[in-house]
């Protein structure tokens, strides 16, 4: 009744896509955008090209910078708060997991469950071994306390994806990092999926899996296909401020737990996760 | 602190924005080179308190439409093309799709008039609000409303086919 008084306009779509329209008025457009599926397409193609852009110049922040552009020898720490700047540049795009679902539409499976795309995976073995930079690890364990701070908040309602939406993500998920990645299963020791999303990262992108509790409280694993591949490390802890993170690598790929819980409950669920995540 | 520390906090966001605007690395440096330069001459003109990266992206404007005025004038165009981006360097291996889309992406971009392509960018990439955009831009908001609008209706037609269309779906 009110969008008689009050229809929504095309300034209001294009803010609504930009996430700057008042909380008020986006309860009308939603609605207005659920009776109207042209509208709708128009919307979510407007998200898609948000994203894309990210997708395609992003990358250019992490360029290094050519000489002539350097304005004075950055110090070291300033490298660092550029780096966490693109960490949290993505933060309140509370859209980018259903569009990531929505991009991954196309792929429909000849596989079986996820227990049968886990077994596919093979491991380079053979592979060049080489010893894992401290330093570099260290900094994914960082950026991944970082990203639990940053995306956390935006998961208010965890909008549980059903299992064919989860199964379309993970495989979306899979191709942009040119592996198999699936999200362990964390219920047994009561952590549920809630989402997941595709954060830049330095060594390429990282997977970000987010589950939560009964109780509310949250943990995000990151997984990064990285570069080189290294013998498998212990589990190291990183913690920041109140963020505990539980980072190793195997093989191919880096993961970091992160959460703001009991460091024993903490551990418990990285064992959960490698015992899952190695099963091969 | 000295405007120049402030400064090469935006040279990366500055670095970004030209590179979607101009779509070949050296031009793009360039014009963020010029942007720095005669940001630091005139550092004396910027107030203190004000928002330093609308004050930047104001002059980078002015640089670049003075540059499109000029080229216009002599007739060149500013190349499209960027071969030398080593894309393996930081790309994942991408799928087919994923290829296409990003040179659709450029192209289509580079098809865009420049005032709605400014407006594209400085909302969608920089994610600036249409108020600072007004700014930077120097016309008024309902001018920005309009090149958004006519802007991303044109970009949408040209990569129809190519953009994944995602299910709209309302998380809260």
């Amino acid at each position: 009744m009110s969008e008689q008084q009050n229809p929504v306009t095309q300034d209001e779509i294009h803010a609504y896509v930009d996430g700057t329209l008042s909380e008020a008025r986006r309860a009308d457009v939603e609605r207005e955008l659920e009776r109207n599926p042209e509208l709708a397409a128009r919307a979510s193609d407007f998200f898609a090209l948000n994203n894309l852009l990210h997708d395609r110049y992003d990358r250019v922040l992490n360029e290094p910078l050519p000489a002539r552009l350097r304005v004075a020898a950055p110090a070291p720490e300033r490298v660092a708060v550029r780096a966490a700047a693109n960490w949290t540049r993505f933060a309140g795009l509370a859209a980018t997991l259903v569009l990531g679902v929505g991009i991954g539409w196309g792929v429909h499976d000849g596989m079986g469950g996820s227990g049968a795309s886990g077994g596919a995976t093979t491991m380079a073995g053979g592979g060049d071994l080489r010893a894992v930079s401290a330093e570099g690890t260290e900094r994914f364990a960082q950026q991944a306390a970082l990203a639990h701070v940053v995306y956390m908040p935006t998961v208010v309602r965890p909008d549980a994806m059903d299992e064919s939406q989860e199964q379309d993500f993970v495989k979306w998920l899979a191709n942009r990092l040119g592996t198999n990645v699936h999200a362990p299963m964390l219920s047994k020791s009561g952590f549920e999926l809630s989402g997941g999303r595709l954060l830049p990262g330095e060594d390429g992108e990282v997977a970000q899996f987010m589950y939560h509790n009964a109780q509310g409280e949250r943990v995000t694993l990151c997984i990064s296909h990285r570069k080189t591949s290294a013998n498998t490390t212990a589990f190291k802890l990183y913690q920041d401020g109140p963020v505990n993170v539980f980072y190793w690598v195997d093989g191919d790929f880096g993961y970091a737990l992160s959460g703001g819980i009991d460091r024993k409950v903490l551990l418990q669920l990285a064992h959960d996760v490698y015992a899952q995540l190695t099963s091969r | 602190m000295d405007i120049r520390d402030e400064l090469i906090e935006h040279v990366p966001r500055l670095r970004r924005y030209a590179r979607a605007l101009i779509n070949n690395r050296e031009l793009a440096d360039d014009l963020v080179q010029d942007t720095l330069e005669r940001a630091i001459a005139r550092t004396e003109l910027f107030r203190s308190g004000t928002d330093l990266r609308a004050w930047l992206f104001t002059i980078m404007h002015n640089i670049f439409v003075n540059q499109v005025r000029k080229s216009a004038a002599r007739g060149t165009h500013l190349s499209v093309d960027d071969e030398n981006v080593p894309e393996a360097d930081y790309a994942v291996p991408a799928t087919q799709t994923g290829a296409l889309e990003v040179r659709d992406l450029d192209y289509a971009l580079q098809r865009l008039p420049v005032e709605q392509r400014q407006v594209v960018l400085l909302v969608g990439l920089e994610e600036m609000s249409y108020a600072d955009v007004a700014l930077a831009l120097g016309i008024p908001i309902g001018t920005v409303m309009s090149r958004l609008s006519r802007g991303r209706e044109r970009l949408r037609a040209l990569m129809a086919g190519s953009v994944p269309r995602a299910n709209l779906k309302v998380v809260r």
